[in-house]
């Protein structure tokens, strides 16, 4: 089904190595915000978090995985919360075996799931998020009012959180991480349960806090599309293995080319046709995928369309995107998945996250 | 919409305008909007970086003991606590008062040595270990109540809301956050329990005018008390919060302490009745800190068993109580609640 994409798999698989868990592949200059070496952490006798070793630089760095492949564990790692049982790293220059409290003094993080007193106004939430950091009460204030405007929450400040809609939740959690202006936010699933309204602000947000705010921003999601609109690179994580780091532009410029072309009146006959033309195809239902091998490719698709007497109503070269990254990865790896919204319903062995 | 939006022309009301002001329906105007209604603020979104300095671990610190604690008094920014809970903590408060009025009552009555009133509320040492101590009302009807009420969801609601998080991602360290809803617990408490046996032994001197004399008498039974009053307060919190820390539920956490409280004295109530033996009341906390309570003031002790088992039994309470405590504090997730 992926042989048009054979190549491309090689290329990836080089820089993948699940044997020593070596993904580092920084090609940026910049010094790295984030650095482990053959972190380990075992959770009794399950093995979590297998021999990362990692080098993230600042900007917007997206986490992947399957449930259960040590995202958590990950982030609970670099916010130095729970002890690591082998291997070193630091966030920020600070070791996170022993650093844990500078760390997350310097860290802004939102939690996946609810987190915020339902009987507080959202000002006195964000407020006292400040406070627990250390910040003067009176500061506190006045950033909450500041970070509550950022995320869009200006005219609802003074309203309890138990009447909020999701949006506003996510957006009030976004606004407690971001209280004291921390170097680095880390957001587990940011857009979970938002609408394409509250999606795509809370994506733009991100973006611009990372291009604006010059921050670094490490976010886990199981949506393809969130992770390419934010991030310029994408950490995978597989069985607690970091499998691939890689910005995500370089990722798809790998991908092969390929024509998509939308069929009517018999597609099985134009797959067919293409194939005994000498085209890699891969079909679903009307729409057919060639591998673009030279010029002719398309006057070939052509042919074999007059010849099978079927009309091709659109045809354009498609663009790959991280889905389709994150699918040919995957099935390297061994996973038998449809798509990234299936990784939802997968436990592969790893800690519940 | 403010007036600068729109003028309302010559201040006319709607109801002027509609039915007229003037002599005739002629003179009646519309009201015209003269300038254009505003569409509203266009949100421009600006990322506004903050370069201040966090403070050090006690101010992070204060911020939970306040936020607790403030919320008693005003729930606006704080932690809120049902009103009924406020009402009812108040009640509490100016009932464990009560002596107070009846003190000042007597010294307003006189006669000899302060008279009745004096004999049934003045300083002694019956009275001091009524006042913290006695069964009822205040172990009865007040104290467990108000532990109850305060502990009930001080960290069952993180649980519930998820709110550990907001704590743990943050520098705050699992002995910090146990350690400030410990002592923002055992505050109110002590406000409650401590600091109205303090009122009430100041207004006995303040009242009856007594001297140095007096204190001197009194004061290491009062003492006595006060150290009593503080076990109190310290066995209580920890055997709420403890309970707070296992649920999800406020209701759970207020009726398991007061089904521990009140039951494990009803067991032992039950057995001495029937087996004419005390024994039994080391595993009722309030029969334990009533009979350390009684030796620290200096009463006749009236229970048959050693004091030492009730020294012992509350060590071994709150002991367990804070090691319950601690490991589900240390179950509290960051990711995942």
């Amino acid at each position: 089904m992926i042989g048009t994409l054979r190549g491309f798999i090689q290329v990836l698989w080089d820089n993948v190595d699940t044997v020593n868990g070596d993904a580092v592949m920084l090609d940026e200059q910049t010094a790295p915000v984030i650095a482990t070496k053959s972190l380990r952490k075992m959770y009794g006798p399950h093995l979590a978090l297998d021999d990362a070793t990692l080098e993230l630089p600042a900007g917007a760095i997206g986490i992947l995985g399957p449930n259960g492949a040590g995202k958590s564990t990950l982030f609970k790692c670099l916010l130095g919360l729970i002890g690591v049982t082998s291997g070193e790293g630091s966030v920020l220059g600070h070791d996170i075996r022993t650093e844990g409290d500078k760390i997350r003094s310097k860290i802004g993080y939102m939690p996946e799931y609810n987190s915020l007193d339902p009987g507080l106004f959202a000002i006195d939430q964000v407020r006292y998020c400040g406070e627990l950091l250390g910040m003067n009460s009176k500061i506190a204030m006045q950033r909450a009012h500041e970070v509550l405007e950022y995320v869009g929450l200006k005219e609802q400040r003074y309203r309890k959180i138990e009447t909020f809609s999701t949006g506003m939740i996510q957006a009030t959690k976004l606004a407690c991480a971001l209280v004291h202006d921390p170097e680095i936010l880390i957001c587990d699933e940011p857009t979970n349960g938002l609408d394409q309204r509250a999606r795509s602000f809370m994506l733009k947000t991100l973006r611009r806090t990372v291009k604006q705010g010059n921050r670094t921003v490490l976010m886990s999601s199981h949506v393809m599309d969130d992770v390419q609109e934010v991030c310029d690179r994408i950490v995978l994580i597989h069985k607690g293995r970091i499998v691939v780091h890689r910005s995500i532009g370089e990722l798809v410029s790998k991908v092969e080319r390929e024509i998509e072309i939308v069929v009517w009146g018999g597609a099985k006959k134009m797959d067919e046709a293409l194939s005994s033309k000498g085209l890699e195809t891969r079909r679903l239902g009307r729409v057919i995928r060639i591998k673009f091998e030279d010029d002719y490719t398309v006057n070939k698709i052509l042919e074999a369309a007059i010849s099978s007497g079927v009309q091709v109503r659109q045809l354009y070269e498609y663009e790959p995107d991280l889905e389709d990254v994150f699918l040919l990865i995957m099935e390297k790896l061994g996973s038998e998945i449809k798509g990234s919204s299936e990784l939802l319903a997968i436990r592969s062995g790893g800690e519940e996250e | 919409m403010t007036s600068d939006e729109i003028d309302i022309g010559g201040g006319q009301t709607r109801m002027e305008v509609a039915f007229g002001a003037g002599d005739s329906d002629s003179e009646a105007s519309a009201v015209v909007a003269k300038k254009d209604a505003s569409l509203g603020a266009i949100f421009n979104q600006n990322y506004r970086p903050w370069d201040g300095k966090l403070g050090p671990r006690w101010m992070r610190n204060y911020a939970i003991f306040r936020h607790h604690v403030y919320g008693l008094i005003t729930s606006k920014g704080h932690r809120n606590y049902h009103p009924m809970v406020r009402l009812l903590i108040g009640l509490i408060f100016l009932v464990s008062l009560s002596p107070v009025p009846m003190l000042f009552l007597a010294s307003l009555i006189g006669g000899e040595d302060g008279g009745f009133l004096n004999k049934m509320w003045g300083v002694n040492r019956y009275n001091l270990w009524g006042q913290v101590l006695g069964f009822f009302p205040r172990n009865l009807c007040l104290w467990p109540l108000l532990t109850a009420l305060v502990v009930g969801g001080m960290i069952s609601d993180d649980r519930q809301n998820g709110t550990s998080a907001l704590y743990f991602s943050r520098p705050v360290t699992r002995i910090d956050y146990t350690a400030m809803k410990f002592i923002s617990a055992a505050t109110i408490l002590g406000f409650v329990i401590v600091f109205s046996y303090f009122l009430y032994y100041t207004s006995a001197i303040v009242f009856r005018g007594e001297g140095w004399a007096f204190l001197a008498d009194t004061l290491p039974m009062f003492l006595g008390g006060v150290f009593a009053g503080l076990i109190l307060v310290f066995t209580y919190t920890s055997i709420g919060l403890s309970l707070s820390s296992i649920s999800q539920s406020r209701f759970f956490a207020a009726i398991g302490f007061l089904s521990i409280i009140f039951g494990s004295k009803l067991i032992a109530f039950l057995i001495e009745s029937q087996f004419k033996t005390t024994l039994l009341y080391v595993l009722s906390p309030y029969d334990c800190l009533a009979h350390i309570g009684q030796y620290l003031i200096g009463l006749p002790l009236n229970y048959e068993h050693p004091l030492s088992f009730s020294i012992v039994s509350i060590i071994m309470m709150n002991s367990a109580a804070i090691a319950l405590l601690v490991s589900r504090v240390s179950s509290l997730e960051v990711t995942r609640e």
